[in-house]
This record gives structure tokens, sequence and C-alpha cells, in this order.
């Protein structure tokens, strides 16, 4: 029975992996991938969970596939970062059972610390396909049929979705799933999943990875074949010597455009990789030039570059490197302005609309109201002023810390990078007390590394550990600190104390919500020689009061305005976003809607004039 | 014919549910829904957007582009000011009246425009605008989370392209149970407020 739905793209992914009968979902957490792996839950014989991180999610999949079952791990561009070491030998060997592979690229970064291109790296680097979908239907084709593609040419495939695909919603026709799926088997093949530097009798003692390489690079010929087939690639006719490519949301854009632009233009719509080169060869007979739009860099314009070169094509190839926007989101703007220049007597009619003179806000984001970062991070604000700290940041809901006007973490790079970056601070022999504040998901997620790793090495670092029991910042997913499942199941939480004594460093456990507690404890481990952790531990506010459970006990917050003398302590040190400032009146006030009574401000006010 | 709807406001304000009633409304009139949304920071005081596409033919982008929008419902000032730019002089809106300041404009770092200003740019911008006093009576009603709902009545009143009854009908068959009764009547009490 077939049904439509209006759903986000992130869902019909899913669905499509379940209608092909996928067995075994991980990921890990990362927008605008998320909800690809929440919405496998709920299906029997299907197995989904969050892993600690994408590297492990990746190598379960892996694990299940040479079963012969299919397999879906799901993460964002900097999982699949993460993952390369792994993927750069299992495109040698190759996989049984059905694998794609989720690597979802966040262009112009709406929530990411980077953009980059995993096409690149999935394609390029790894010799594997992919495909690039331009909307959430195309999408949920693609990964079904990306399932029978894999175990016929035995690679992991790739889909790419953009997030302007994974959050867009659309009406999806969902399919029948499968009744049964086939029951799994293994068989040991050695010469085939033995990644060794082992030599190889049949090939006079040739190293094994050397054949595996060529064992790749002879599949490229039949995936070229497919590519040339495939009904994700097509040609629409029309008018004038330039011509324009649209690479997945690249496409989408065009065809929105076209109701801007004088006539058609040739187009050619493609969404694989390896390109179909007969299909390229045939749209630009007759044109003097193509403009290529494609998220995000000028990958699929190289490509092309390139087979015009080996064939003597002369045609003018314009793209993201420098005729487009090197950098960002595509948007029909730059759509519409690249036409423009590249085809100056095509006219261009968009209604022009005058836009309104007023200053406009920007929304920052920050921690919720109640939320217990807030706390610690307070109390490390004022430790790193007395001591002349730095603090090395890491991702999470507490980077907002890093933002104005609280200015308190000066590093910002990628899951766990915290802890190591400013063991290095310290080695550098910098001579100023180092910190590094961290989350429990990044910590389980590889920051535990570079903890063993001070630990190890007795690096003088002084680590913060925001335990707040789940994935907060992507949406309350589990982690191997929460005591349960995805699905649900109770699991024994990470004990870090005990942790934190089998690698023999010292550890304080403090109650974020009591500021002179966490100070007296950062004070004790800058004090300290060799590594120490601080284990700030409160569940997250946010996801407590949904659940009716309390961190805190309310009260009831006054501000003197008698006694504030409008130093903005509680602004600049705290940032709570019930607490203003009147900048006539040079006064601070608690809108008392929107504060839930941590009282926490209580404590920042040096002169007492919040009670 | 096509309805392309913005809907901007800030985390918790139930803009989600409020384009999914409109979508579904869209859908059970058999026309094409496309749409998009901002929520990376929803839960953190973040602006929300949703970009809902409705049309006969086929759409493409699940954005809505400059001067396209046929509907903008601001579920506060500033986010519907945010927005602006991408409604048709021509088409409509409806905001809430109410202000909700950034960080920065409580820290005293930035500053919260006028509202009265804002009217006055918005209704130059777009003669056919609105504005409705619908966190104000969700609060009397009992909640302020009711917001949307009130939203939602006042825009069957507003724009004949949505019926009352059938949005009706949606607004409780997409309320959990305990807040089906409370939504309907915040529903219902929009669509007066407009009227009166």
């Amino acid at each position: 029975m077939k049904e439509k739905r209006y759903v986000m793209g992130d869902t019909a992914i899913a669905r499509g992996a379940l209608e092909a009968g996928v067995r075994v979902v991980a990921g890990y957490p990362g927008t605008p991938a998320t909800e690809i792996v929440e919405e496998c839950l709920g299906h029997p014989g299907v197995h989904v969970e969050w892993a600690n991180n994408e590297k492990v999610a990746f190598e379960i999949c892996v694990g299940a596939s040479l079963c012969h079952v299919r397999s879906l791990p799901v993460m964002k561009h900097n999982g699949t970062n993460y993952v390369t070491d792994f993927l750069m030998h299992v495109n040698f060997t190759g996989i049984r059972g059905g694998l794609v592979l989720i690597s979802a690229d966040d262009p112009g970064a709406l929530s990411s610390q980077n953009e980059e291109d995993t096409r690149i790296l999935v394609h390029q680097y790894a010799h594997l396909p992919m495909f690039d979908p331009s909307s959430p239907q195309e999408a949920k084709a693609m990964i079904k049929e990306a399932y029978d593609l894999s175990e016929k040419t035995e690679l992991v495939w790739c889909l790419r979705p953009v997030t302007r695909v994974c959050h867009a919603r659309g009406i999806i026709e969902f399919d029948d799933l499968p009744q049964e799926l086939p029951a799994a088997h293994y068989e040991p093949d050695r010469k085939r999943f033995i990644m060794s530097a082992v030599e190889v009798p049949e090939f006079g003692g040739l190293k094994r990875p050397q054949l595996r390489h060529r064992w790749l690079n002879e599949k490229q010929e039949m995936l070229q074949g497919i590519m040339e087939e495939s009904s994700y690639n097509w040609i629409e006719k029309g008018e004038g010597k330039v011509g324009l490519i649209g690479c997945g949301m690249g496409y989408t854009l065009i065809k929105e455009a076209e109701q801007y632009i004088g006539r058609k233009l040739p187009l050619l719509k493609l969404g694989t990789l390896p390109l179909p080169k007969k299909k390229i060869r045939e749209f630009v007979k007759g044109l003097e030039k193509i403009v290529i739009f494609e998220e995000t860099e000028p990958f699929v314009e190289g490509l092309i570059k390139k087979i015009f070169h080996e064939e003597k094509i002369e045609v003018e190839v314009l793209g993201r490197s420098g005729f487009v926007p090197s950098d960002g989101e595509l948007t029909l703007q730059m759509i519409l302005e690249t036409v423009r220049k590249a085809a100056p007597e095509v006219k261009i009619a968009q209604p022009e609309v005058p836009v309104p003179q007023i200053h406009i806000p920007i929304r920052t984001r920050t921690q919720c109201v109640g939320c217990n970062y807030r706390g610690i991070l307070n109390a490390l604000k004022q430790t790193v002023r007395k001591h002349k700290g730095i603090v090395a940041g890491d991702i999470g809901c507490h980077d907002a810390g890093s933002f104005s006007p609280m200015e308190l973490q000066s590093t910002i790079y990628c899951m766990g990078s915290s802890v190591p970056m400013a063991s290095g601070m310290v080695l550098s022999g910098v001579n100023r007390p180092i910190f590094a504040f961290i989350g429990d998901s990044t910590f389980y997620h590889n920051g535990i590394l570079g903890l063993i790793n001070a630990a190890n090495n007795k690096i003088n670092v002084n680590v913060i550990l925001g335990e707040n029991s789940v994935t907060a910042m992507t949406g309350f997913q589990p982690h191997p600190g929460t005591g349960r499942t995805l699905a649900g199941e109770e699991t024994q939480p990470i004990n870090v104390p005990k942790l934190a004594e089998s690698m023999g460093i010292s550890y304080r456990v403090v109650n974020p919500y009591d500021i002179q507690q966490c100070r007296q404890a950062l004070e004790a481990a800058v004090k300290e020689e060799g590594p120490s952790l601080i284990v700030s531990s409160m569940p997250c506010y946010l996801l407590s009061t949904r659940r009716g459970q309390k961190v805190f006990e309310p009260k009831e917050v006054r501000l003197n305005p008698e006694i504030c003398n409008g130093c903005m302590i509680c602004i600049n040190d705290f940032g709570c976003p019930a607490i203003s400032f009147d900048k006539k009146q040079k006064k601070v006030s608690i809108d008392p809607m929107t504060c839930v009574g941590c009282g926490l401000c209580v404590d920042v006010c040096k002169r007492g004039a919040i009670s | 014919m096509k309805m392309d709807v913005i809907i901007a406001g800030v985390g918790g304000q139930g803009n989600i549910f409020a384009s999914i009633v409109i979508s579904q409304y869209a859908m059970n009139k058999k026309l094409n829904v496309l749409g998009a949304e901002t929520i990376g920071a929803a839960q953190r005081g973040g602006s929300v957007v949703s970009h809902i596409r409705i049309a006969e033919g086929p759409i493409y982008s699940p954005l809505i582009s400059r001067g396209q929008a046929d509907l903008l419902i601001g579920m506060e000032y500033v986010e519907m000011l945010r927005h602006l730019r991408l409604l048709n002089p021509q088409g409509a809106y409806l905001v809430n009246a109410i202000k909700i300041p950034t960080v920065q404009n409580n820290m005293g770092l930035d500053e919260y425009p006028e509202p009265a200003e804002i009217l006055k740019a918005a209704k130059k911008y777009c003669p056919n605008g609105h504005v409705i006093e619908a966190s104000t009576l969700a609060k009397k009603l009992g909640n302020v989370q009711m917001t949307n709902v009130v939203m939602l009545g006042a825009l069957a009143q507003v724009l004949p392209f949505f019926d009352y009854e059938e949005m009706k009908w949606l607004v409780a068959s997409n309320s959990p149970t305990r807040f089906k009764e409370a939504n309907l009547k915040g529903y219902e009490e929009g669509y007066k407020m407009v009227k009166s």
C-alpha cells in the first residue's frame, strides 16, 4: 500500500533505507543528519543506535555488512572526516551486505563549526561512488537504489544530502517495508578482509594492499557504466550557447531561477559520481560556455575540466572556482547574478523590493535560562581572570560561553580537541594556568583520549567536564554517560570518577548550581601540579524540566535597584537571558516571566543586589 | 495558484506546529507542498523560520526567495521585520504584537527597534497588514504557548484561502489530547479577535 506523507528529508532518507531492508543503523548526532537515525527507530528486527562516535558507527555497519546484512552509518561531514582512516581501508576490501554511508554536508555552516564538501573525501580520495540528491524525494529513491548497487559492485556507496535536503519537507510516497529480512551468515575471506602488508604469492609477492588498490581501480569502469545509465542525470534542452549544469541542490535552484530568466538555457542535471561522461559530451555539443552550480567546492567543475582536457573539448568551464562565489551556500540570487554575467544577452526579471532601513538585531543563541553550564562557566571566568588563565573550548551548548559578552573559551575546533590543545599550551611553556572545557558527549566521542594522554604524560592541564548526561545540543540524544540506549533500554552509565582514578589523576565532583563550590575546586586544581579533572555534574535543565524532574529548588529571585550600581558583572560574566540592562537607568532588572529561579545570579552579583 | 508562506519567530513559539497545520491543509486540498525549516538553535533562543510553499504546479526550491511570499506570519516584531524582504508587497502579513528582545538587546549591547517604527515601515512596504494581540490573548486564555493557534485563527479570518472549519479540524487533530480543548478555544478566539 502506498501512502503519501508530508515529511522531512531526513525522514524520507530513513524510510528509503528501511524499505531497502536495512538491519543495522548507527550514527552520532550531528545537524542536519540526526533525525535520520531517530526516524529508523521502532521497526522490529532493525537495530538502531547512537554510537559514541562516527568511526565506531561506521565500523559497526561494516561488521554487519560482512555478515551480509544491510546497514546504515549516519553522520555529518565532520564525522566523515573522522571516519576517513577506516574508509581508506574498506574502499580496498569492499563490503558484502549493502552499505550506504550518509555524509550530510552543511553548506554555509548553518549549524556547523566548518563548511566543507565531503564529495572530495569520499569520491576523489576514497574513489567511492556517490549520489548527490536535489530533493527529499530524490534522496529516498537514491538510497534505495544505492543499496542494490552497493551489493552489485561490492562497494560502500555514499549519499550526500545537504542541509536543504535533510531539513526540507515534502510529500513523500511511503512504500511497503520488506516482510522478511535475509538471515546473517559469515564465511571467512582473509585474502580480502585482512588488510595487512602481507605478500601474495600468486602475484609474485606483491603486497596485499597494492592488489586491493588494483581491485578498487578496476571497479571504476563498472561504476562509470552504471552512472552513464543512471536516471539521476539528465539533459533539458534550451536555447543559446551558454549551458548550465546543476549538481544536487544546484539543479533545484536553477529550476527555481528559470521563472526569472528570459529563455530556457540548456541544462544538465547531475546527481552521480563518477560523472556520466557520455552525457556531458552530448550536452556540450554546440555550446561555448558552461556554468556549474554545485555545493560547495568547484569539484565537478574540476572533473569536467579534466574530461575536456583529455578529450580536447574546447568549451569554457565556469563555476565555483571564482565565477560563482567559492564559499557559502548557493542561493537563487547567486544563480541569477551568475547567469547575468555569463549570458548578458539573456533578460532576467526579478522583482526589486524596497527594504526598510531599520536596524535588525541579530539573534545569537545562548545557553537556556536555568542551564547549569552558566554556573560553572561563571566560576571558570572568575578563576581565569584571577590567574590569567587560558581556556581551550570544545563542541556543545557550553560553546556559547565563548561568544560576546562572556568571551571565555579562546579556541573551539572539533570534537575532543580541547584537551590535547590545552595540553599543547601547557607544554609550550606559556606559564599560565591552562583549562580545557568539554561536554560529556564530546568526552566519550574522543575527548577521553586527550585526557588519557594528559594523564600518561603528566601534563599540568585542568580539564572541566560539563556532565549534563545527554547530547543536549542536537536534541537530547543519549550517550555512554546517560544510562539508557536510544531504544530506551537501561545501561550502566560510565562512572567518571572511577575512570579518573584508574588514570591516576585527581578529580573533584562539583554541583554547577553552587558557584562557590566550583570556585574552590578550580582554585585547588590550579594550585595542584599535574593533570586534574573537575566533573561539573548535573542533568540538562531543559530535558529534566520536560520530564518533570527538578535539578534545583526554584527560588524567587529579586533585584534591589537601590543596591545595583550597573556594574554589569551579571551580564558580562554570566549572560542570563532573563537579566536585562537599562541604559538610561544604568541598572539591571530581572524579567520574572523569563526567570526560572535557578538563583545562580545571586552568587554572581558582588554587591548583593540580587537575593 | 500559489501560496508561499513564511512563519518567522523565536524558538519555543510553536512555529513548527503552525507550519504543519498549514502544510496539511494544503495537502488535503490536493496541492503540492514543499517546506524548509531552520531549527538549528530553536531550543536556545535562536530565530526559527519555516518556509511553506504551496502550489498547483511543481515547486522546486524549499526556500522562498525575495519578494515571493504571499503571506508572512511574524510571531514577534523583529522576526517579522527580518523576513519582510521575502514578502511580496501585494501579499499580506500578520504580526503578533509582542517584542522578544535578543540576548544582546537585554545586555544593552544592541538596540531593539521601536515596534511603532517597525509597523510603520511594514505598512509602507505592504499595505495589507494585521497586528494581532496573540500572545496577550493566549496569556489571558491561560497559556502563552497558545500564541500559535491564536495566530492560526486570525489567519483563517484574514485570508479566504484558509477555510475556518478545515483549519480548526487540523488544529484539533494535531494537538496532544491534553491541549486539544485549550488550543481550539485559542483558535476560535483568534478568529473572533480579528473580526471584532
